[in-house]
C-alpha cells in the first residue's frame, strides 16, 4: 500500500500533540506580537531612555518576552521536545490547560506595567509563574524520559535552572511593586535580565536550534564536544553573572561572564555556520535571514553589554543593549523559526484527503513574510536610532513599523491555518 | 534472487549517509537508518533520494515512525509508504508521486 507522504501518521500520532495545542500557543504569540508594538507605540516617549520602572515600555518588553518568545518556546518544546527525545508526548491535557492560566498572566501582567496597577501586575504575575512551574514540571519530565540527544538534553537542564531563577527574582520584582520584595531590587533585576533572557530564553533557543537547523538545512548535526563545551560554558557565565549580581566582585564577575558568554556564543555559530554550509538544502528562505541577523544581535547584545557592565558613559547604552538582547536576538530568532515551523506542522496536521498532502511551502504565504521582514528590520533600526538619538519621534515610527510587521506576520499565520484546513486538494493551489 | 551491493560512501565527514548501512535489492536501494538520533535518519534518507536519482524505489529500516520525513518528500514529489516489517522495525517503501 503506497500513501501520500505524510498520509499516515499513525505509529507517529504518539509523539504528535492535537494541531490545537501547539498552534494555539504560536496563534497567541502572533496576537501579542501586535500587541508588544502597541504598547511600545504608548510608552514611545519614555522608550528611548528606557531601564526599568512601570510603564508601557516595560509592558512592551514582557508582551515581548512573556507573551510571544516564552509562549513560542512553549508550543514549540511541548511538540519537538518528545519528537526529538523519542518518547511519546504526554499530559496533554495540562499541555492544553496550561494555556489557559499562562495567557490572561500574561495579559495581567502587561496591564498592570503600563497601567500602572500593581495589584493587576501582582495577580498576573502569580498567574504566570504558576503556569511557567507546570510547565517547568512538563519540560523536566520530557528532558527525563529522554533518550540521546545529550546537546539538546544539556541546554534543556541549563534552561530548566535558570527559569527556576528567573521565577523566583520575577515574583520579588513584582513584590517590589505591592511592598512586598523578598531580594534586594538591583540583584533581582541582574539576576531576571541574566537568567530570563539568556538562560532559560536564549538556551532553549540555542539548544533546540541543534535540532531544528540541521533539519531545515538537511544537514550533519553539530559535533557533540563543542556544542557540549558551549553549553558549559555558558553555564558558567551565567553561574559568574549570578555571583555577581549578588556583590561578588561584581565588576571583575560580570566581565569574565561575558567573556565566557562571548565563546560559548563564537562556538554555537561556529557550528550552526557548519551546519548550513553542509547542508543539502542552500536556500532557507526568509526565516533564516531573520535568524542569521538574530545571531548578529546575540552577539551584539554581549558587545554592549560590556560598556554596560564598565558603566562607561556611553549615553542610551544600557537601551540599546536591551533593543538587541530582547527585539534583535530573542524576539527575531522566533519569529525566524516560527515561519518554518508553522507551515512543518500545518503539512503534518492538514486533513487527510482523496489527493496529495499540502508541502509546507505550499502553506507558506510569501508575500506577508516579505513584509514582515521588511517592517521588522526597519523596526529594530528605528528603534537603536531612538535610543541613540534619544527620540520618541524615531520609538514611535519603530512601533508603527513593528506593529505593521507583526500584523503582516499574522496575516501569514492566519493563511497558513487556513490552507491547512483547506487542504484536501492542494494541487488546486499550487 | 536478491542482488546485494555497498552504495558508495558520501563524501563529507560527518555525513549522516556515511553512518547508514545501504544496499541494492530487487525491490529498489535500502538505507537503514536504526539506531540514528535526529534528524539524522532524515537527512541521510534525503541524501540517499538525492544521490540514486535513477533508482525509482528507496526502502527504508527505521526503528520508529519519522514524524518529519513525510513532508520533506512531500517537498520533493516523492511518496511514502508503509510496508511489512518485523516487529520492532518500521519500513516504509518511497517512491516518486505518479
Amino acid at each position: 500500500m503506497t500513501l501520500a507522504a505524510g498520509a499516515f501518521l499513525g505509529g507517529a500520532a504518539g509523539r504528535l500533540l492535537p494541531a490545537s495545542v501547539p498552534f494555539r500557543y504560536f496563534a497567541t504569540a502572533v496576537a501579542y506580537h501586535v500587541l508588544a508594538w502597541l504598547a511600545l507605540l504608548a510608552g514611545a516617549r519614555d522608550a528611548p531612555r528606557f531601564a526599568g520602572g512601570l510603564g508601557w515600555p516595560l509592558a512592551a518588553l514582557h508582551l515581548t518576552t512573556l507573551g510571544v518568545v516564552v509562549m513560542t518556546a512553549i508550543g514549540a518544546s511541548l511538540q519537538l521536545l518528545p519528537v526529538a527525545t523519542l518518547q511519546p508526548v504526554r499530559a496533554q491535557r495540562w499541555a492544553a490547560a496550561l494555556w489557559w492560566l499562562y495567557t490572561p498572566g500574561v495579559a495581567a501582567v502587561a496591564l498592570g506595567m503600563g497601567l500602572p496597577a500593581p495589584a493587576v501586575l501582582g495577580a498576573g504575575a502569580v498567574a504566570v509563574v504558576a503556569a511557567l512551574l507546570v510547565f517547568a514540571a512538563l519540560f523536566a519530565r520530557n528532558l527525563w524520559g529522554a533518550a540521546g540527544m545529550p546537546v539538546v538534553i544539556a541546554h534543556g537542564w541549563v534552561a530548566w535552572v535558570s527559569l527556576a531563577v528567573a521565577l523566583v527574582t520575577a515574583l520579588s520584582l513584582a513584590g517590589t511593586y505591592v511592598g512586598a520584595p523578598a531580594l534586594d531590587r538591583r540583584a533581582a533585576l541582574a539576576l531576571h535580565v541574566a537568567f530570563a533572557a539568556y538562560g532559560f530564553m536564549g538556551m532553549l533557543a540555542v539548544g533546540l536550534s541543534c535540532i531544528l537547523v540541521p533539519m531545515f538545512a538537511l544537514s550533519e548535526a553539530p559535533a557533540e564536544r563543542p556544542a557540549l563545551a558551549s553549553c558549559v560554558l555558558a553555564a558558567v557565565a551565567l553561574v559568574l553573572a549570578g555571583l555577581a549580581a549578588g556583590g561578588v566582585v561584581p565588576m571583575a564577575l560580570r566581565t569574565a561572564a561575558i567573556a565566557a558568554g562571548a565563546v560559548a556564543v563564537a562556538l554555537h555559530l561556529a557550528l550552526m555556520q557548519r551546519a548550513l554550509r553542509t547542508g543539502m538544502r542552500r536556500d532557507l528562505g526568509r526565516g533564516f535571514l531573520l535568524v542569521r541577523g538574530a545571531w548578529a544581535m546575540l552577539a551584539a547584545s554581549l558587545a554592549l553589554a560590556l560598556p554596560v557592565t564598565l558603566e562607561l558613559p556611553v549615553a542610551g547604552i544600557a537601551t540599546l543593549f536591551g533593543i538587541a538582547l530582547v527585539p534583535g536576538w530573542l524576539l527575531t530568532f522566533l519569529l525566524g523559526m516560527l515561519q518554518r515551523i508553522v507551515p512543518f506542522l500545518a503539512s503534518l496536521h492538514a486533513p487527510r484527503g482523496a489527493g496529495r498532502r499540502p508541502t509546507p511551502s505550499m502553506l507558506t504565504a510569501e508575500r506577508p513574510l516579505a513584509i514582515h521582514g521588511y517592517c521588522h528590520a526597519g523596526a529594530l533600526t528605528a528603534l537603536c536610532v531612538a535610543a541613540i538619538l534619544d527620540s520618541a519621534l524615531f520609538a514611535g515610527a519603530a512601533a508603527v513599523l513593528g506593529a505593521a510587521g507583526a500584523a503582516a506576520f499574522a496575516v501569514f499565520f492566519v493563511t497558513t491555518l487556513r490552507r491547512m484546513r483547506g487542504a484536501t486538494a492542494p494541487e488546486s493551489r499550487a | 534472487m536478491s542482488i546485494r551491493s555497498t552504495v558508495p560512501r558520501g563524501p563529507a565527514r560527518g555525513d549522516w549517509l556515511a553512518q547508514t548501512r545501504r544496499w541494492m535489492d530487487v525491490d529498489g536501494a535500502h538505507i537503514d537508518v536504526r539506531g540514528l538520533a535526529p534528524p539524522g535518519p532524515l537527512v541521510a534518507i534525503m541524501q540517499l533520494i538525492a544521490s540514486v536519482a535513477g533508482a525509482p524505489t528507496v526502502i527504508v529500516h527505521h526503528d520508529r515512525d519519522p514524524l518529519m520525513l513525510y513532508a520533506e518528500l512531500a517537498e520533493i514529489g516523492w511518496t511514502a509508504g508503509r510496508i511489512d516489517a518485523p516487529p520492532g522495525e518500521v519500513r516504509l517503501r518511497l517512491e516518486r508521486a505518479p
